[in-house]
C-alpha cells in the first residue's frame, strides 16, 4: 500500500475563493473541523475532531504551517497520536491551479512516518535502518513463503 | 505451523553477510523496539514479526483516504452554497 493519499477535484470557483475556504478558519470549521489555522509560515495550530480510542487517537491534529504561496499552495504538518506525547508525522499539501473558469484542487497527504517507536528511528544511524529493513523483509518473505530458507 | 509465521535466527543469519552474534544483536534491537517477538520452539529460537505497527499505519491510510474524499465533497457543496447566495 502506497503511503500517500491523493485527491484531485475541480471546483467551479476561482482560486481566490477556494483559497479562502482553505485558509479562513471560520470557513474551515464548516467543511473540515474547528481549530485555529492561520496561513502564516511557522504558525502552529490544532484541528479538533472526535477522539477515536480504537485507533489510538486523542482527537487532536497538531499542525504547523510549512509553506504559503497565496492562491497556489499551502502545506502544513499533520501530527496525530493517542495523547501520551507520542505523535505520528505526516504532511498535508494543497495545490491550486486555475483551469476552465474554475480551480483544480490537488490534495496530497504524505510523509507518513510509522508510529512504531519513532524515537528509535531518530536515534539510529542510517546503516542500522538499512539492515533492519532488510531483516524485516526477510522475515516478511519467509512468512509469505517466498524465501529460500 | 508456527514455523510458517516465523524464522529461526539461524535461517535469518544465512540471509546476511554477518556473523551469527551480529545478527543476534540486531534481532535484540528489533525485539526491544517491539517489531518482533521471540519464541522458543523445540530447540530453536524463532523470531515472529509483529504486524501491529504496520497494520496501524495502513488503517490510518485507509481512514484518511475516505476522510479527505468526504471532506472535499463537503467543501464543494459549501462553496456552491455560499457563492450562489452572494
Amino acid at each position: 500500500m502506497a503511503k500517500i493519499i491523493q485527491h484531485q477535484l475541480f471546483y467551479p470557483h476561482p482560486p481566490e475563493v477556494v483559497w479562502e475556504f482553505l485558509t479562513n478558519q471560520e470557513l474551515i470549521t464548516q467543511w473540515l473541523m474547528p481549530g485555529d489555522l492561520k496561513p502564516i509560515p511557522g504558525h502552529e495550530f490544532e484541528l479538533r475532531a472526535k477522539p477515536m480510542p480504537e485507533m489510538d487517537f486523542d482527537g487532536i491534529f497538531y499542525c504547523k504551517i510549512l509553506e504559503v504561496v497565496p492562491f497556489k499552495k499551502l502545506s502544513y504538518s499533520w501530527k496525530f497520536g493517542p495523547g501520551n506525547g507520542e505523535l505520528s508525522n505526516s504532511t498535508v499539501n494543497w495545490m491550486l491551479t486555475e483551469k476552465d473558469n474554475g480551480t483544480e484542487l490537488l490534495l496530497i497527504h504524505r510523509d507518513f512516518a510509522d508510529s512504531v517507536n519513532p524515537l528509535m528511528f531518530n536515534s539510529m544511524e542510517k546503516g542500522w535502518l538499512v539492515l533492519i529493513n532488510k531483516m524485516l523483509q526477510v522475515i516478511n518473505a519467509e512468512k509469505d513463503g517466498t524465501a529460500q530458507a | 505451523m508456527l514455523s510458517k509465521d516465523s524464522s529461526t535466527i539461524n535461517s535469518l543469519a544465512e540471509n546476511f553477510d554477518m556473523s551469527r552474534p551480529a545478527v543476534s544483536k540486531h534481532i535484540k534491537v528489533l525485539y526491544n523496539a517491539g517489531f518482533i517477538s521471540i519464541q522458543d520452539i523445540g530447540r530453536e529460537r524463532h523470531c515472529i514479526l509483529k504486524q501491529d505497527g504496520f497494520k496501524e499505519l495502513n488503517e490510518w491510510l485507509a481512514y484518511y483516504d475516505k476522510f479527505w474524499g468526504d471532506k472535499l465533497d463537503k467543501l464543494g457543496a459549501l462553496m456552491n452554497d455560499k457563492m450562489n447566495k452572494k
